[in-house]
Parts: C-alpha cells; structure tokens; sequence
C-alpha cells in the first residue's frame, strides 16, 4: 500500500517536470513586456497628439501590434516580439514627431506676434 | 615543374580569393542605412542634450545588428535589429530638433517680452503727451473764455437764451434817424475790435423801435439804424458777409410803450453774436 503511494508520487514528480521542460522547450514565451511596452509606447504618442500630427506612423504602430497578437495566437513569439518592438519605436517616433511639430507651430507662432508688434511699433513711431 | 609552378600559382589565388573574402565584412544595407541616420546625430550637441538615450539605444541596436550580421543569424533578426538602429537615431533627431526649436522659442518669448514692453511704454508715452495736451488745450479754452467774458462785459453784452446780446440803447441814435452819435461809435469801434480778434463769429443786427407811428415807418426805421451799425462796422474792416441785419419795427418790446422811459427802453438795436461756429439763433 506504502510502496503504491510512493510510486504514484513519483510519476507525479516525473509528470510535472516533464510538463515545465516542454513548456520551456516550446520556441519562446508569449511576449508580454514587449506588448505592454508596445501598447503604453501607443497611448503615449496618442497622449502627444499623433493622431493629428502622425496618423499614419501611428496606425503602423497599432497594425503591428495587431499582427503581433495574431503570431502570438499561432505561437510565433520571436516574430511577435520583434513586431511589437518596431511598433513601439514607431509609437516613440510618432510621439516624438508630433512632439516636435508642436513645437514648430508655437515657434512660428511667436514669430507672428513678434512681427505684428513690430509693425505696430513701426506705424506708431513718427 | 610546370605542374608545380600550376599548383603554388593557383593556391595563391585561391589563398589570395580567401583572404579577400574574410577581410569584407559583411555588408548590409539596412545596417548601413542605420548607422548613416546614427553617424549624422552622433556629434548633434542638442541631440547629446535631449536625445542621449535613444541615441545610445540607436548605437546598441546597431552593434547588435552588426554582431548578428557577424554570426550569420538569420537575416529577419539583422533587419530588424537595423530597424530598431533607425527609428531610434531618428527619435533622438527628433527630440534634438525640438530641443533646438525650444531654445527658439525661448528667445523669441524674450523678444516679444522685450517688444511689448516697448509697445506698453509708447502707449503710456502717447496716453501722456495726449493728456497734457488736453490740459493745454482745455487751460487754453478756459483763457479763451475767460478774455471773451470780459471783453463782453466791457462791451456791456448779456448772456441771453439766443446767445451774447449787445444793447444800442436810443440815446446812442438821433432822434427819428438812422446816425449814430458818437457814444454809439466808440461802441461799434469796440465791437468791431472783438470781431477781429475772434474771427469765427459772426453778428447779427436786429433793430427795434416803440409802438409810437405807423408800423411800416417803425419797420423802415429799425432797419434803417440796423443798417447804419452794419455801414459802422464795414468802415471798421469787418466783411459784410459776418454781418446780417434785420428790421423787426415794433415787434418784441423789452418794455411797456405806455410810459415814456418804457417806449425808450422798446427803440434800440440789438447786436446778437454768434457761437464758435457762426451759428446765430434766430427768433
């Protein structure tokens, strides 16, 4: 009865090791830092605008994220992670983008105000 | 001999092939692209200040590219190592460029600043120069106002509804005619004075007499000494178009005509001076 008891022990030992080497046997893991950096690298440039100043950078970003869930599903992780890596640097750029383009709009702001002041002080100096 | 001289020759050739072949490094082009975007920011000093990190992202990327180019790994993986080398030289352009444009923006914000402090203390220069101009001009009319009060008083005008009216009393002119005696001239003279120095106004002379005779002979009367104060002031230099003269015989009397001081008082020629603009209210 003892003897039955350790035996089935064992196999149970051997049968839950076997599973966590085929688990770290299969090509990679699901790539989830990577999606996470992917999705917050996405809300970041929507937070920087990028919908208005880079809609199509930005849409490339969510594409890929988009394919890189459908290789996760068929268990292609490496090329997933790569996926969701290039979409988060196109987030970046698309933030970084919009980001600068931003900037560009108040510099020339400026420069109109500065200009109509100008002109104002011209007309009123004699 | 031939055979050995073949065989060194083409082991030297082959030998010269391999060698050629390990010196190359393997070539990429999207590895070359990468490193030319990094190259071109590497030294960019507002790219070192804002962009530091996703530049040496770019640099790490590259290596690893170069390294899996190196070890022959799959092409997929060099790419896309290159891929990353790219995007991360050109998100450190990017913020390098914004660094730039903010320092711009800066400067410019300081300009403006500078400018519109210029622009206040014109304004505040304009606002001031206006008010002191106002003063002068309002001390000015008070001065103006003051010397026409008393150069009416001395010409013994009153303020009436109609405007300053002057008085020729009857004593001024013969009896029955249209002289005027001497006092009445000093009057005129003085009267002719102040429309010189007040060239804007203008005067209106209306006769008047008491009820005593026929009307149309009160009526030629009063217009007739009106006319004589005009002829008066004509001689003195005034242009008759600032004089208009006008014969009213027995209207509007200032006095009762049943006493004799009343029918005085009613026989006069009264001079009516205009406003600053000329306008003369008529009865």
């Amino acid at each position: 009865m003892k003897n039955t008891h350790r035996e089935s022990a064992r196999v149970a030992l051997v049968l839950c090791l076997a599973t966590i080497l085929a688990a770290c046997a299969t090509p990679g893991e699901v790539p989830v830092q990577a999606k996470t950096s992917a999705e917050s690298a996405i809300t970041s440039a929507e937070a920087a605008d990028a919908r208005q100043f880079e809609p199509v950078l930005l849409n490339r970003a969510r594409n890929k994220v988009a394919d890189a869930q459908q290789l996760i599903a068929a268990e292609e992780f490496g090329k997933a992670e790569r996926l969701l890596e290039q979409a988060t640097v196109d987030a970046k750029l698309a933030a970084a983008r919009a980001e600068t383009a931003q900037a560009r709009n108040a510099a020339e702001e400026i420069d109109r105000s500065i200009d109509q002041l100008r002109q104002r002080l011209n007309a009123a100096q004699p | 001999m031939i055979r050995r001289l073949l065989i060194s020759c083409s082991t030297i050739v082959l030998g010269a092939l391999l060698a050629a072949c390990a010196g190359t490094p393997p070539q990429n082009a999207s590895i070359e692209a990468a490193r030319a975007a990094y190259q071109a920011i590497a030294d960019d000093p507002y790219v070192a200040r804002s962009g530091a990190s996703q530049l040496r992202q770019s640099e790490q990327a590259l290596k690893r590219a170069e390294s899996l180019l190196k070890q022959d790994a799959e092409t997929e993986k060099v790419e896309h190592s290159a891929y990353l080398a790219n995007r991360y030289a050109e998100i450190a352009a990017e913020r390098g460029h914004r660094a730039r444009l903010q320092e711009q923006i800066a400067t410019a914000e300081k300009r403006r600043e500078q400018l519109s402090l210029q622009a206040e203390s014109l304004k505040a220069e304009r606002a001031r120069s206006e008010a002191r101009q106002a003063q002068t001009e309002a001390q000015r009319a008070r001065a103006e106002a003051e010397r026409l009060k008393s150069e009416m008083e001395a010409l013994q005008a009153t303020q009436t509804p109609r405007g300053m009216v002057l008085t020729l009393g009857d004593v001024l002119f013969d009896l029955d005619k249209a002289d005027l005696k001497s006092a009445g001239l000093r009057t005129v003279e003085r009267l002719a004075q102040f429309m010189e120095e007040y060239p804007e106004r203008r005067v209106r002379i209306e006769g008047y007499t008491d009820s005593t005779g026929p009307d149309d002979y009160n009526l030629g009367l009063s217009e007739r000494r009106a006319q004589a104060v005009r002829d008066a002031l004509m001689q003195e230099g005034i242009d008759s178009s600032r004089v208009e003269v006008k014969g009213f015989g027995e209207q509007y009397p200032v006095a009762s005509n049943d006493s004799a001081s009343g029918r005085q008082q009613n026989r006069r020629v009264e001079i009516v001076i205009s406003d600053e603009e000329g306008t003369i209210n008529t009865r």
